[in-house]
């Protein structure tokens, strides 16, 4: 009795009860188109390899970490002190996060650009958006998480933007920090939605999202449809994922050659009642929107500069997530205009994002 | 010939936008050398204790990067047999 | 010399090839888990001594015992007849309650399992398998300073 003959046997047992290889089936079946854009094709397995190391760290990292306004900082202190190579792990969970929000903004702008939103797409986009959502909420929550000032401070502006929207804005400033003030409850309840609320919300959504892109399988590029020629497939299975893997493979190599070499520090613990430092700023990902609140005057006409700019940033996430809906005729003017306005948010994010380094 | 122009100007916008994370390495580095002047409870920096952290530390990644190389050797010899399997078509009339 | 000749590979080359891709994976995987794995068992936070001020213990009467703290396990200091003092760790070598010393029978009581111990920490009755962990007492001026038995 071989080793081989002992797996197969397994195998047999796990296939008589299972039928797991009418998935591996569905995955050799599955093809993977390749063109000039298949580049963005790779985006998506990046935010899941990304995701899976959040995940992995910040289990991690939950085991020491105490999510209590008088322990909160120094429980990281420890971490990155007294725990053996726990400052590689808060670094890589640091430098992770990073990447996952930029490759998900990669991947938000090629699906935007490629219009591979188009029908029957829809679906997919907007569960897409609201992915993009849970993860930027769980850069925001995770954030306040090490309790020092720059943080406090930066959580402190953060939620007090919503208050600027008409009729609900005070209540969902409310609902963010537990109060009215951001204070020990603020943090107890940003670690619930990082650690809890919002990994539920985000397998529901992957698993949706996932599920729609293999029933519809992978896009064509809109000029490439139009051309009608037959483009080269290759296989999900193994094909492509070997491809992906050297993607993987690549980036956790930059991943943990970055975190080592450039790890976060951790200033002293908040101090509530202390004025505000210098230079707050949120994170690199909300540069553009803070800088766009700061352009605007304190007040125009009646109304407050803020609300304003609040209402101009949810119409243009309104417009946003209907944009499957939005940009039906795709290959005519309309959908062209579309996509240079994709172009045009690149170029405002990143004007606004330089700007605000200033 | 416009159009490329265009579309690497944008790539070089493109990574302009990620401009604030360098600045943030830059900050970072720049702690580094603070150390001597700040006391240890205000502001931690991790950073390698003594030559054999270093060592170790450069070790590691030295090896992960020769690890990651000779994987991906591995999985172009991987993925050119693959593909070619599939061109023969190898797998379409048995199923393996 | 004869060279020995198989009649068939081993192996094929794409089973060479994948055996040599899973080795270097499980390789890069193993080297990843390194780190990880020293995270999640951190290393042990017992103090190599303790140092307490005297003043606290220098009235105990004969055959009394006091606690104290060492790192997070009890300690149990108890004054000998003969002035001198003895220092346990005051956890059961059964199954880690904490012990008390009941001065009337001179004895260390375990009440999880009905462990006992004599006056010296040996286990006289009951589940315990090993004696009470002896710690060294020593009195240095105003100190009184409590070792690990191991570190001589």
């Amino acid at each position: 009795m071989t080793i081989k003959d002992l797996v197969s046997g397994w195998r047999t047992w796990l296939e008589a009860r299972s039928d797991l290889s009418s998935i591996e089936q569905f995955l050799r079946k599955k093809t993977v188109p390749q063109h000039k854009h298949s580049i963005w094709y790779y985006t998506g397995s990046a935010i899941l390899l990304f995701f899976t190391i959040q995940v992995i760290t910040g289990f991690m990292l939950v085991f020491y970490y105490k999510p209590t306004l008088e322990e909160a900082n120094q429980s990281v202190a420890q971490i990155m002190t007294e725990i053996p190579l726990g400052w590689i792990i808060r670094s890589v969970h640091t430098w992770s996060a990073f990447f996952m929000i930029a490759i998900v903004f990669i991947h938000l702008l090629s699906i935007w650009i490629t219009k591979a939103y188009r029908k029957p797409r829809e679906l997919t986009w907007m569960s897409g958006v609201f992915l993009l959502f849970v993860t930027l909420g769980f850069g925001f929550t995770g954030y306040l998480l090490p309790w020092d000032d720059l943080s406090l401070s930066a959580t402190k502006v953060g939620t007090d933007i919503p208050r600027s929207i008409p009729v609900v804005g005070a209540w969902v400033t409310k609902f963010l920090r537990g109060g009215d003030d951001v204070t020990g409850d603020t943090l107890t309840r940003f670690f619930g939605f990082h650690v809890c609320i919002l990994p539920v919300l985000i397998f529901v959504l992957l698993a949706v999202h996932v599920y729609l892109i293999q029933k519809h399988g992978m896009s064509l590029p809109l000029p490439v449809e139009l051309r009608k020629e037959k483009v080269k497939e290759i296989p999900f299975w193994p094909n492509f994922v070997y491809r992906e893997m050297i993607v993987w493979l690549i980036l956790v190599g930059v991943l943990f050659t970055v975190a080592i070499f450039l790890p976060p520090s951790l200033d002293k613990a908040a101090d509530l009642m202390a004025p505000a430092p210098e230079g707050i700023k949120p994170e690199w990902y909300f540069l553009f929107l803070f800088q766009l609140l700061k352009i605007f005057p304190a007040h125009v006409l009646f109304i407050s500069g803020d609300t304003i700019a609040v209402i101009l940033i949810l119409l243009g996430v309104i417009f946003f997530f209907f944009l499957p809906l939005i940009d039906n005729k795709p290959a005519r003017v309309k959908g062209k205009v579309i996509a240079v306005i994709a172009y045009v948010f690149i170029v405002f994010a990143v004007a606004m994002t330089v700007w605000s380094l200033h | 010939m416009k159009k490329s122009i265009i579309g690497f100007l944008l790539c070089i916008l493109f990574c302009a936008f990620f401009l604030p994370l360098f600045t943030l390495a830059q900050e970072v580095q720049k702690q580094q050398v603070e150390i001597p002047q700040q006391e240890e409870h205000e502001k931690i920096i991790p950073s390698p204790q003594d030559i054999k952290e270093s060592t170790g530390i450069f070790v590691f990644i030295g090896w992960i990067w020769l690890v990651i190389f000779i994987l991906i050797y591995i999985l172009r010899l991987k993925i050119k047999e693959v593909d070619r399997l599939y061109q023969i078509k190898y797998f379409s009339s048995k199923e393996d | 010399m004869e060279t020995m000749k198989l009649k068939h590979s081993l192996f094929t080359r794409r089973q060479f090839l994948n055996g040599l891709f899973g080795g270097w994976l499980g390789a890069l995987l193993a080297s990843l888990m390194y780190p990880i794995v020293k995270f999640i068992f951190p290393p042990v936070r017992e103090p190599d001594q303790v140092v307490l001020p005297f003043s606290e213990f220098k009235d105990m009467a004969p055959n009394e015992a006091k606690n104290f703290p060492w790192g997070s396990k009890p300690g149990i200091l108890k004054r000998n007849d003969d002035g001198s003092y003895t220092a346990f760790v005051a956890v059961c070598t059964h199954l880690d309650c904490n012990v008390s010393y009941l001065a009337e029978q001179r004895k260390f009581f375990c009440a999880c399992h009905e462990g006992w111990y004599d006056e010296e920490g040996k286990n006289i009755q009951g589940p315990p398998p090993r004696p009470l962990r002896r710690l060294i007492v020593s009195i240095e001026g105003e100190d009184l300073i409590i070792k690990r038995e191991d570190l001589q």
